[in-house]
């Protein structure tokens, strides 16, 4: 019975990351005082795009990474908690390896880009590892908040910290930071660095194209929604009611709501230059770094 | 003060054997016949006197007196003067001495020349191909009177540029022919050390198409007019209007006031439009496509009033020698009113956002620095030399159409940077719309057009300049025996800025780039000067690639 579970988890991924896509996509041309595309744009480009011939410029590899990324971020959605209940697979991993799991998402796009050998996507690609570097502290410290309070590094006991122990500061602080880094996590301006089409012409992607492109976008778009529904899970835990399709249908809107977050702040943004932006991630990690040692004094 | 008198005794006192003429057909222009091998000691007296380069004009007199001639042309922005500096080669050996390495801003100019007519600039510091295409005989110079307009020489294969050499430690970005941050074919290859632009290399002129060739063989004085603005397609008007002007110079042709006061009227139509426009691109250049779109909605008004005038969004097609071609009615008068008041709230409103808005000022600030030292070296002009510290307006310096009747400011600032620029071109917007008010309010009844019926004399020459949106234009014109120019030089801003790009992007980041490439507002056309025509019929097919190179050869 467990089984079900994971297999809504990945069904509730697949299905609305495109149509959030869709709502920023709106609501950005909203902004723009334009008309925009129809909300559900994301689902036909992906089709599209899956339908198209496959070119290969590279080695295996370049043909093995858009699925690397694809499986490593369906690994992630398998774990997660989503309804506020822990599936089976949740007791066999811990925080770290969906850290890890990520990492493999975003190096899969480094490797991508390396065998197809082309200038603009070794920049793409140096700026997205550098970005990886500089972000994933800050991922590592929200989990390290809730895990320093319950003393453990089980998925589900990190993340439901908040609802079972209630706020502190060091959580209200790491909150803050996690709204400040949204926008990098999801690899929206002003932190689209990587891919800047403008400079470096979509970066790691710009050798991509056809069912493997699709495949890229679609592990974008889910990481999106993983790091807009881990904010609602660890932080907003409030509106738990029990009912499992219910706690999904509420979980599915506060994560409407983090979209448009993203959304307003992409639509008001320049991109930022990538030193600017190492200095911008620094502090966010200095300052995550003192929201886990206020965890550990348990402030 | 300068004055022309002392200009020309300065340099009579020192160089008095070397200068072998002058003449001073209005009081605003000086031509100065000089010797050929004395140009670049000449040329550094102008310059120390103020004077700035603005274009050099090679033109072929072989078949009249068997010489090839250099005119090297400054403007003096203080005293509202020009000085041409005419020199002249023989044609069957057309060396003489290079400006360049005192007066970089001419390095372009003389590279041209180089290529079209096939002279030989002693000490210039890049002899390299600048116009003609990499396949392109070494033996042919198209600018030269024998060579026939559709002249197709074979092609060859396997000839490529010889970039300069790349730094040490450094990798390079091809930017372009096609990139996404350029909307017409060049190329840039940029020297990065890791994301640190360390030096650059440009080759452009990639679809150069010969206008100026076209109109000194093909067509007459007032069908030039409509080919000049077909030269850009956003200062469409200051081409035409240039031209016109240059011709009216030369040959003496008087404009009604009227016509001047329209020209002037659809000139600041025109920078509004193009203010918009580049706000627009700029933002999008910096992944900011919010001011892209508000900017370019705000535009799309003074497109909508340009065809209720005109009949066309460009393009406009007004400006003729001897006048304009259309009048503005009343009705018209108020509907351009209305316009403006509306435009004006609106960019308030940008402008507002743009000045508070942080992470813009990150992104523009101290990018693409240049000193107001080295932006008179390399002679920039436009906004750009205006955020340099530089002010000059050719409106105000060297007054043409209706300007010298019309009251309004030059901004400056002294950023030396992108930023600069933005805060120029914004401010020079709320100008606009005051010019265009006093225009419509102090506008004289009266005829609009001064028809072409006595000859326009030969061989008499005319320098006009014009402040175009993006800085300045020249055109120059040497008027001919068959009813069309004898030679016309088309000098658009984006050559002296273009040739700056280097120097400004030296040491910034490639994620600045497209920025402060973007911030010269090239026009890579209007230094190509080629045409780009539309289908009109809207029936679209797909052409072969030995299809596009058989036209692109001359054929249709």
């Amino acid at each position: 019975m467990d089984i079900v579970y994971i297999v809504v988890n990945i069904i509730i991924f697949l299905a609305f990351a495109p149509l959030f896509e869709g709502i920023v996509r709106k609501l950005t041309a909203k902004v723009q005082s334009r008309q925009g595309p129809p909300v559900i744009q994301p689902y036909y480009d992906l089709i599209k795009l899956l339908g198209k011939e496959n070119f290969i410029v590279g080695n295996w590899v370049f043909k093995l990474a858009p699925l690397m990324s694809f499986a490593a971020i369906l690994s992630v959605i398998c774990f997660v908690p989503l309804g506020y209940t822990a599936n089976f697979l949740t007791q066999y991993a811990d925080v770290i390896t969906i850290i890890y799991l990520l990492t493999m998402g975003g190096v899969s796009i480094l490797l991508g880009a390396l065998s197809s050998r082309n200038t603009f996507a070794m920049m793409g690609a140096s700026r997205e590892m550098v970005t990886m570097i500089m972000v994933e502290p800050v991922l590592a410290m929200t989990f390290f908040v809730g895990a320093v309070k319950v003393k453990s590094l089980g998925i589900d006991a990190t993340i439901f910290s908040v609802m079972n122990t209630g706020y502190s500061w060091a959580v209200l602080l790491m909150m803050v930071l996690y709204l400040m880094a949204l926008q990098a996590f999801v690899g929206k301006q002003p932190f689209d660095i990587a891919e800047a089409e403008q400079e470096i012409l979509e970066g790691p992607f710009i050798e991509y194209s056809g069912p493997n492109y699709a495949l890229f976008k679609y592990s974008m778009m889910l990481k999106q929604m993983f790091y807009a529904s881990l904010f609602v899970m660890v932080f907003v835990p409030f509106l738990y009611t029990g009912v499992y399709a219910l706690d999904i249908a509420i979980q599915l809107c506060e994560i409407a709501l983090v979209y448009v977050v993203i959304a307003l702040v992409g639509a008001t943004n320049p991109r930022l230059r990538i030193d600017q932006a190492v200095k911008y991630y620094a502090v966010l990690i200095v300052l995550a770094l003192s929201a886990v040692g206020l965890s550990v004094y348990g402030i | 003060m300068n004055s022309l008198e002392k200009v020309l005794k300065t340099l009579q006192d020192k160089f008095g054997a070397s200068i072998t003429g002058h003449a001073s057909p209005l009081p605003t222009r000086l031509f100065i016949n000089i010797k050929a091998e004395k140009v670049r000691e000449i040329s550094n007296e102008v310059v120390a006197l103020g004077g700035r380069y603005l274009v050099g004009i090679g033109h072929d007199n072989i078949a009249r007196d068997g010489n090839i001639g250099m005119i090297h042309t400054f403007g003096f922005d203080k005293d509202n003067f020009i000085v041409h500096l005419n020199a002249a080669v023989p044609g069957s050996n057309p060396v003489m001495p290079s400006i360049t390495p005192d007066i970089p801003g001419a390095g372009w100019s003389e590279r041209e020349y180089q290529d079209l007519l096939g002279m030989k600039f002693e000490g210039h510091p890049k002899p390299k191909r600048l116009v003609v295409a990499d396949d392109w005989p070494a033996d042919i110079f198209p600018m030269r009177k024998e060579v026939p307009y559709n002249m197709v020489p074979p092609a060859a294969e396997d000839v490529a540029y010889q970039l300069d050499e790349c730094p040490e430690g450094c990798s390079i970005i091809p930017v372009g022919p096609f990139h996404t941050a350029l909307h017409e074919p060049e190329h840039f290859a940029v020297y990065v050390d890791g994301e640190t632009i360390k030096g650059c290399d440009y080759r452009g002129f990639m679809t150069h198409r010969g206008i100026e060739k076209l109109c000194e063989s093909q067509v007459s004085y007032n069908e030039v007019p409509f080919i000049a603005e077909r030269i850009c397609g956003i200062c469409g008007s200051v081409h035409a209007t240039a031209y016109s002007q240059a011709v009216e110079m030369a040959g003496g042709i008087p404009v009604p006031k009227r016509a001047e006061y329209i020209r002037s009227l659809l000139l600041e139509i025109e920078r509004l439009h193009s203010h918009l426009l580049w706000l627009g691109v700029a933002g999008h250049l910096i992944g900011f496509d919010t001011v892209f779109m508000q900017s370019w909605r705000v535009r799309e008004q003074i497109m909508w009033l340009s065809e209720r005038i005109t009949g066309n969004r460009k393009t406009y097609g007004m400006v003729i020698v001897g006048g304009v071609r259309r009048d503005i009615t009343p009705e018209i008068g108020e509907d351009i009113l209305k316009v403006c008041a509306k435009v004006e709230e609106e960019v308030k409103i940008i402008h507002k956002s743009i000045t508070g808005d942080t992470a813009l000022h990150k992104r523009t600030k101290g990018v693409g620095y240049l000193s107001k030292e080295e932006a008179v070296k390399w002679s920039l002009v436009g906004p750009v030399a205006r955020a340099r510290g530089i002010d000059i307006d050719v409106r105000r310096d060297h007054p043409y159409a209706a300007y010298s009747e019309l009251q309004f400011n030059v901004p400056v600032v002294d950023t030396c940077d992108v930023w600069g620029t933005l805060v120029v071109r914004l401010l020079e917007i709320y100008e606009s719309i005051s010019l265009i008010r006093q225009i419509i309010a102090k506008m004289p009844k009266g005829e609009i057009l001064t028809e072409l019926s006595e000859e326009i004399p030969p061989l008499k020459h005319g320098i006009s300049v014009v402040e175009a949106p993006r800085g300045e234009s020249v055109h120059f014109v040497i008027t001919g025996e068959e009813n069309r120019p004898d030679r016309w030089r088309v000098r658009a801003p984006t050559y002296p800025n273009l040739q700056a790009i280097p120097a400004m992007l030296l040491n910034d980041q490639f994620a600045d780039f497209p920025i402060i490439v973007g911030s010269i507002d090239p026009c890579f056309s209007c230094t190509d000067r080629v045409e780009v025509v539309n289908i009109t019929s809207g029936r679209k097919r797909v052409m072969s690639k030995s299809e596009i190179e058989f036209i692109s050869r001359g054929n249709m």
